[in-house]
C-alpha cells in the first residue's frame, strides 16, 4: 500500500514536470496563433467537407500514400500510435496498482492482439524510415534538421521496446489479464524472463521507463518539428477544401480598423494564424522541395526552407512582438523578407501550386508567398525591374503587353464573332478571350480555332471585344492586389451588366480567376474551359474530328489540373485527334511551363523550366505536344526551339480544329453559323 | 536656408540638379538656396552657380573625395554640412546618384526623406507630393522632424535660370570614416557601344535565335558600327546566354524607338514586339516568310540571316568607299 502511493506521488510529480515543460510551450504556441490575423477567405465552413479532408488526409494518410515505401512507414507509425494509445493510460494504472488496469479494454485479447502487433508494426516503421534516411538518402531531406529526425526516431522505438518488455514481462509474472496466446510478441519474449523477483523488478523499471519516455516525449514535443502531431490535423482542417486556385483577397476597405488592415507580409505581425498553423506543421520531409519545378532547376526556391523560414522567423520574433504589445509599446522587428527569407526565393515561384499538392499536413505555400510578394511590391516597391513594365502595361493598358486595347477583336476579323455591344441579347455562351489569345500571335491560332469550332458546332457565343480587360492575374500573382482588385471589379461590373451566366475561358489563368475569384467580388458564373466545352460538342456528337496517326502528348496546365481538377476533357480531345501518349509527370502531378506567378514577364536565372518539360514531352516520342494554356503554348514552343527539337506545339482546340476540318466538319443536326 | 546637392560630370552641371535647384527656391520661398559640390571639377562647378540663384556653394575638400564618386562618402560629407547648417531641407535630384546620397544622408542624420518629389510646402510637417510606381500613383505624405530630406522627381519642374550674382564659395573638410570608401568609381571605361545606349540608338540590329550562336554577333556587330547603331537580341538569346540582358529588347528588356530597327533571325514574339514597337521603319532579316516580325516590317529579306548581314554589310562598305 505504502509502496503505490510512493509510485503515485512519483507518478503524479512527473506528470506535473512533463505537463508544465509542455503547457509553457504550448502556451506561447497558443498566444502566437491568437496574434495571428484573420486569413483572408472563410476557413470554418463547409464542416462536411473539412470532417472528410480530415478523414482521408489524416486518418487515410493519403497524401503520404503517393510515395508508396515512406507513405507505408509513416501510416504504420500513425496508425500504431492511435492503436496504442490506451496502453499510456494502461501502464500508469499499473504503476500504481501493477494489478489494475483500464476496466474491459485491458482484458480484452483482441485489443491484446492489436497492441501487440501494431508495436511490431511501429518497429517495422521505424526501420524502415532509419533505412530511407541513413540508406536511400533522398535529396528532398537537404536542408532539414536530420539528428533531431533521429532523435525522434530513437524515442518512438525506446516507447515501443519499452512496452513489449513490459508487456513480457507481465506474461512472465503472469499478471496478464487476457490469454497469453493473443499477444504473441509478448509472449514470445516472456521466455527471456522468469517468474522470480528480478523479474518483478524488471517490470517495474520497463512500465517506469516506457511512462517516463512517454513524458519526455510529451515535454519535447512543442519544441521540436515533431509538433506536427498535434498541428497538422489541425492544419488540415482549416485548408481550402475547394477553389484551391483562389487566393486571400486583401481588406483595402478605408472603414475596416487598422489593426486589420494588412498588405502581405512584412513582418511577424502580419502572419496570419493560418499561416503560423502551417509554420507549426512543417516536418520539413521535402516533399514541396521534390516537386518543385524551381528547386528542380536550380533557383534558390526550396518551399520547405521557406516554410522552415517563416517558422523560424516566427519563434524568433513572435515572443518579441508578443513583449512589446504587453508593455503596450509597438513592436518593431525586421521584415520576413530578406532576413528569414531569401528575396530572390520569393520571386522564383511559378505559383504552380505543386508543393501545396504534395504536403502531407497541407501547408498552403503559395499564400505566404504571394503575401510576401505583395508586401514586397505595394510597400516597398522591390520587384524584379525587368516585370515593372508588366505592371504598368496591366495597369494603363488592360493588357501585360501594353498593346492597344482598341485591338482586343483583331484576332476574330474576317470570322463574323459577334462582340456584344451594351444592350443586346446575352449569349448562350460568351467566350472570354483572354490577353493571350487576344494579342500573342502564337496564342491566337487557339482563339481563331475555338471560334471556328463553336460556330461549327452551332454554339450561340459572344465575345466582350475591348469591354474585356486583363483578369488581373499577372498583377495579382505578382503581388500588386491593389491593381487586380481594380479588375476585378471592373471585369464583374461588365460581366453583371451584360447579364453574363455562362462563360468559356480560353487561358486557365483567366478561368481561375473568373471561377475561384471573383465570386470574391460579386461575380458569380458558370465557368468553363474551352477544353471542357470542346470535349461537351464532341460527346455529343455536334463535332465530327477524324483522328489521325500522329502521337500526341498532352501536358497539363498547372491552373487547370493541378488548381482545379481539369483533367479529362483535354484528354479526350487528345484521344479523338490523335494516338495519346503520357510525360512521366502528367496529371495533378504536372510540372510547370515556367510562366505562372507572373513569370511569363520575369526574367529566369539558372536552368530553364520550360526546356526541363520538352525534354519530358520529347521523351515520350509524340511528333506533337498538346496544350491547353497559351502560355503554356509559349513556353513549351520556346522550350522545343531552345532544346533544338522538332515537335509541334498546339492548342488542343487547333488540334481538334484541324481533325474536324479533315473529318467534314460539324456533327449531324449541327447547324453552322455562317 | 535650403541646402542642395548638386551633379556635375567634370564641372559641367547636371540637368536633373538644375531642376532640383528650380524646385529648392520654390521651396525656400525667398530664403536663401545653398549648393554642395564635390568630386573632380567641384570648384569649377561652383563659380557657375551663381547664375541659378544659389547664394553659397559648399565645396568639399578631401583628397578622397578628388578621384570620383563614392556614395557614402559624399553623402558624409553633405550630412555633416547639413548638420552644420540645420537647413529647412536637403534637397537632391531624382537621379540614380541624388537618391543614392540622400539614402545614405538620411540614415547618417537621423533624417525624414522624400524620394521622387513632385510639390513640397515647408512646414512642420513639411507636405510632400511624390510619385510611385513609375510615376503612375502619387502619394501625399508628411514629412516629421528637423533634418528633411528631399529628392525631385524627374522633369518634375523645368530648369529655370535664376537672375543672382556670384554665389560665394565656401571650402570645407569633411571627416570621413574608413568604411565610406569602400563603394567608390576605380575606374571608368567606355562602353563597347561608344556611348550609345540602347534605349537611345538612332538604329539598332538586333539578333535573335537565328544568329545561331555568340559568335554570330560579330557580323551584326560590323553592321551597326557601319550604321552608327548599337546591338540589341531577343530573349532567347539572353536564356543562351550569349548576349547579356542589358542587350535585350523586350518587354522584359529595354524599349527602343530607332528610326532604323533590323531585327535578324528574330521571329518576333509578343514579348520582343512589345519592346521594339517605337521603331520607325522595321527591316527584318529572316528565313521564315511567315514569322511573325514579318507583319510588323516595313522591309523584308528572306534569307539565312549569315549569309544575308555580310551581303548587306559587304555592300555598304563599297558605298561608303566608293
Amino acid at each position: 500500500m505504502a509502496a503505490s502511493l510512493v509510485s503515485a506521488a512519483a507518478l503524479a510529480a512527473a506528470l506535473i514536470v512533463a505537463g508544465t515543460l509542455f503547457t509553457r510551450r504550448a502556451r506561447l504556441l497558443v498566444r502566437l496563433l491568437q496574434m495571428g490575423k484573420p486569413p483572408g477567405i472563410e476557413r470554418s465552413d463547409a464542416v462536411p467537407d473539412r470532417v472528410r479532408q480530415e478523414a482521408v488526409v489524416v486518418l487515410g494518410q493519403r497524401k503520404l500514400l503517393q510515395r508508396a515505401l515512406p507513405g507505408v512507414m509513416h501510416a504504420l507509425i500513425f496508425w500504431g500510435f492511435i492503436v496504442l494509445f490506451p496502453t499510456i493510460v494502461m501502464a500508469m494504472i499499473a504503476i500504481v496498482d501493477r494489478e489494475a488496469t483500464l476496466p474491459w479494454l485491458g482484458g480484452q485479447e483482441w485489443f491484446a492482439l492489436l497492441s501487440d502487433v501494431f508495436a511490431v508494426l511501429v518497429l517495422v516503421g521505424v526501420a524502415t524510415a532509419l533505412w530511407i534516411r541513413k540508406v536511400v538518402r533522398p535529396a528532398r531531406f537537404e536542408g532539414s534538421h536530420l539528428g533531431e529526425a533521429d532523435l525522434i526516431l530513437a524515442l518512438i522505438s525506446a516507447i515501443v521496446i519499452t512496452l513489449l518488455l513490459w508487456h513480457a514481462s507481465r506474461v512472465a509474472l503472469g499478471l496478464n489479464e487476457y490469454d497469453a496466446g493473443a499477444a504473441p510478441m509478448a509472449n514470445a519474449l516472456s521466455g527471456l524472463f522468469g517468474d522470480g523477483s528480478v523479474t518483478e523488478v524488471l517490470e517495474r523499471v520497463f512500465v517506469w521507463a516506457h511512462v517516463l519516455l512517454i513524458l519526455g516525449f510529451l515535454a519535447y514535443l512543442p519544441h521540436s518539428k515533431h509538433l506536427h502531431i498535434m498541428s497538422a490535423a489541425v492544419n488540415v482542417y482549416f485548408g481550402r477544401t475547394r477553389a484551391r486556385g483562389r487566393l486571400e483577397p486583401l481588406q483595402f476597405d478605408e472603414e475596416a480598423p487598422e489593426e486589420d488592415m494588412r498588405f502581405g507580409i512584412g513582418t511577424v505581425e502580419d502572419l496570419t494564424w493560418k499561416q503560423m498553423m502551417d509554420a507549426f506543421s512543417c516536418t520539413e520531409c521535402g516533399r514541396c522541395q521534390d516537386a518543385c519545378p524551381a528547386y528542380a532547376t536550380d533557383k534558390r526556391l526550396s518551399p520547405k526552407l521557406l516554410i522552415m523560414g517563416v517558422r523560424d522567423h516566427l519563434f524568433a520574433e513572435g515572443p518579441k512582438a508578443l513583449a512589446a504589445h504587453e508593455t503596450d509599446g509597438a513592436y518593431d522587428g525586421p521584415p520576413i523578407a530578406g532576413t528569414s527569407v531569401p528575396e530572390e526565393s520569393i520571386w522564383d515561384c511559378v505559383t504552380c501550386g505543386a508543393c501545396v499538392r504534395e504536403c502531407p499536413v497541407n501547408i498552403e505555400h503559395i499564400d505566404h508567398i504571394v503575401d510576401l510578394r505583395r508586401h514586397l511590391v505595394m510597400v516597398d516597391s522591390s520587384f524584379p525591374a525587368e516585370a515593372e513594365p508588366m505592371l504598368r502595361d496591366v495597369e494603363r493598358q488592360s493588357n501585360p503587353w501594353g498593346k492597344p486595347q482598341a485591338e482586343r477583336a483583331a484576332w476574330a476579323e474576317g470570322l463574323g464573332v459577334r462582340v456584344l455591344e451594351p444592350g443586346d441579347p446575352v449569349p448562350e455562351i460568351l467566350y472570354w478571350v483572354g490577353c493571350a489569345a487576344s494579342f500573342d500571335e502564337r496564342a491566337q491560332t487557339s482563339a481563331r480555332s475555338t471560334a471556328k469550332l463553336l460556330q461549327a458546332a452551332g454554339v450561340d457565343f459572344a465575345i466582350l471585344g475591348p469591354a474585356e480587360a486583363c483578369n488581373g492575374d499577372p498583377a495579382r500573382r505578382m503581388g500588386n492586389e491593389y491593381v487586380f482588385q481594380a479588375y476585378a471589379e471592373q471585369n464583374v461590373e461588365t460581366l453583371n451588366e451584360a447579364g453574363v451566366r455562362r462563360i468559356v475561358a480560353s487561358c486557365p489563368h483567366c478561368f481561375n480567376t473568373l471561377a475561384n475569384e471573383y465570386p470574391d467580388f460579386g461575380g458569380r458564373y458558370e465557368v468553363v474551359h474551352h477544353s471542357e466545352l470542346l470535349a461537351e460538342l464532341v460527346r455529343e456528337g455536334r463535332l465530327s474530328p477524324a483522328a489521325s496517326e500522329q502521337a500526341i502528348t498532352y501536358h497539363d496546365s498547372c491552373y487547370l489540373a493541378r488548381h482545379n481538377d481539369v483533367l479529362e476533357a483535354p484528354r479526350e480531345l487528345a484521344a479523338v485527334v490523335g494516338q495519346p501518349i503520357e510525360m512521366a509527370r502528367s496529371g495533378r502531378r504536372t510540372f510547370c511551363c515556367g510562366a505562372g506567378g507572373a513569370h511569363m514577364w520575369m526574367e529566369e536565372r539558372a536552368k530553364p523550366i520550360n526546356e526541363e518539360r520538352v525534354r519530358e514531352a520529347a521523351a515520350t516520342g509524340a511528333e506533337t505536344l498538346a496544350v491547353a494554356c497559351p502560355f503554356c503554348t509559349v513556353m513549351l514552343d520556346d522550350g522545343v526551339k531552345g532544346t533544338g527539337g522538332d515537335m509541334r506545339v498546339a492548342d488542343v482546340a487547333t488540334l481538334l480544329a484541324e481533325a474536324v476540318e479533315s473529318g467534314g466538319g460539324a456533327g449531324s443536326g449541327a447547324v453552322s453559323r455562317d | 536656408m535650403v541646402l542642395v546637392f548638386v551633379e556635375h560630370e567634370r564641372a559641367e552641371l547636371d540637368e536633373l540638379s538644375l531642376q532640383a535647384l528650380t524646385f529648392a527656391r520654390g521651396y525656400a520661398g525667398g530664403e536663401p538656396v545653398d549648393a554642395v559640390v564635390a568630386g573632380e571639377g567641384a570648384a569649377e562647378a561652383a563659380g557657375a552657380l551663381g547664375a541659378h540663384g544659389v547664394a553659397t556653394v559648399h565645396v568639399a575638400e578631401h583628397d578622397a573625395l578628388a578621384d570620383g564618386y563614392a556614395p557614402q562618402a559624399w553623402a558624409r560629407a553633405v550630412a555633416q554640412l547639413a548638420e552644420r547648417l540645420a537647413p529647412a531641407a536637403v534637397i537632391a535630384a531624382g537621379s540614380d546618384r541624388g537618391h543614392e546620397l540622400a539614402a545614405h544622408a538620411a540614415v547618417m542624420t537621423g533624417g525624414a526623406l522624400a524620394a521622387n518629389c513632385v510639390a513640397a510646402t515647408p512646414g512642420e510637417p513639411a507636405l510632400v507630393t511624390r510619385q510611385r510606381w513609375g510615376g503612375s500613383l502619387l502619394e501625399e505624405a508628411r514629412l516629421h522632424g528637423p533634418m528633411k530630406l528631399l529628392t525631385v522627381a524627374a522633369h518634375a519642374v523645368e530648369a529655370q535660370p535664376a537672375a543672382g550674382g556670384e554665389a560665394a564659395v565656401e571650402a570645407f573638410t569633411p571627416e570621413l570614416r574608413p568604411e565610406d570608401l569602400l563603394v567608390r568609381v576605380s575606374e571608368r571605361v567606355d562602353t563597347s557601344t561608344g556611348g550609345i545606349s540602347l534605349a537611345d540608338a538612332p538604329v539598332v540590329v538586333s539578333g535573335g535565335r537565328g544568329v545561331g550562336s555568340a559568335e554570330g554577333f560579330a557580323a551584326l556587330e560590323e553592321l551597326a558600327g557601319l550604321l552608327g547603331g548599337v546591338v540589341g537580341c531577343s530573349r532567347a538569346v539572353t536564356m543562351a546566354g550569349w548576349r547579356p540582358h542589358t542587350d535585350q529588347v523586350g518587354q522584359t528588356g529595354t524599349k527602343i524607338s530607332p528610326d532604323i530597327y533590323i531585327p535578324c533571325g528574330i521571329s518576333g514574339a509578343t514579348q520582343h514586339m512589345a519592346g521594339c514597337k517605337g521603331a520607325k521603319k522595321v527591316l527584318a532579316i529572316n528565313n521564315d516568310p511567315e514569322a511573325p516580325i514579318m507583319a510588323g516590317a516595313d522591309y523584308a529579306v528572306i534569307g539565312d540571316v549569315n549569309e544575308v548581314v555580310p551581303a548587306i554589310t559587304a555592300e555598304l562598305r563599297r558605298v561608303q568607299e566608293g
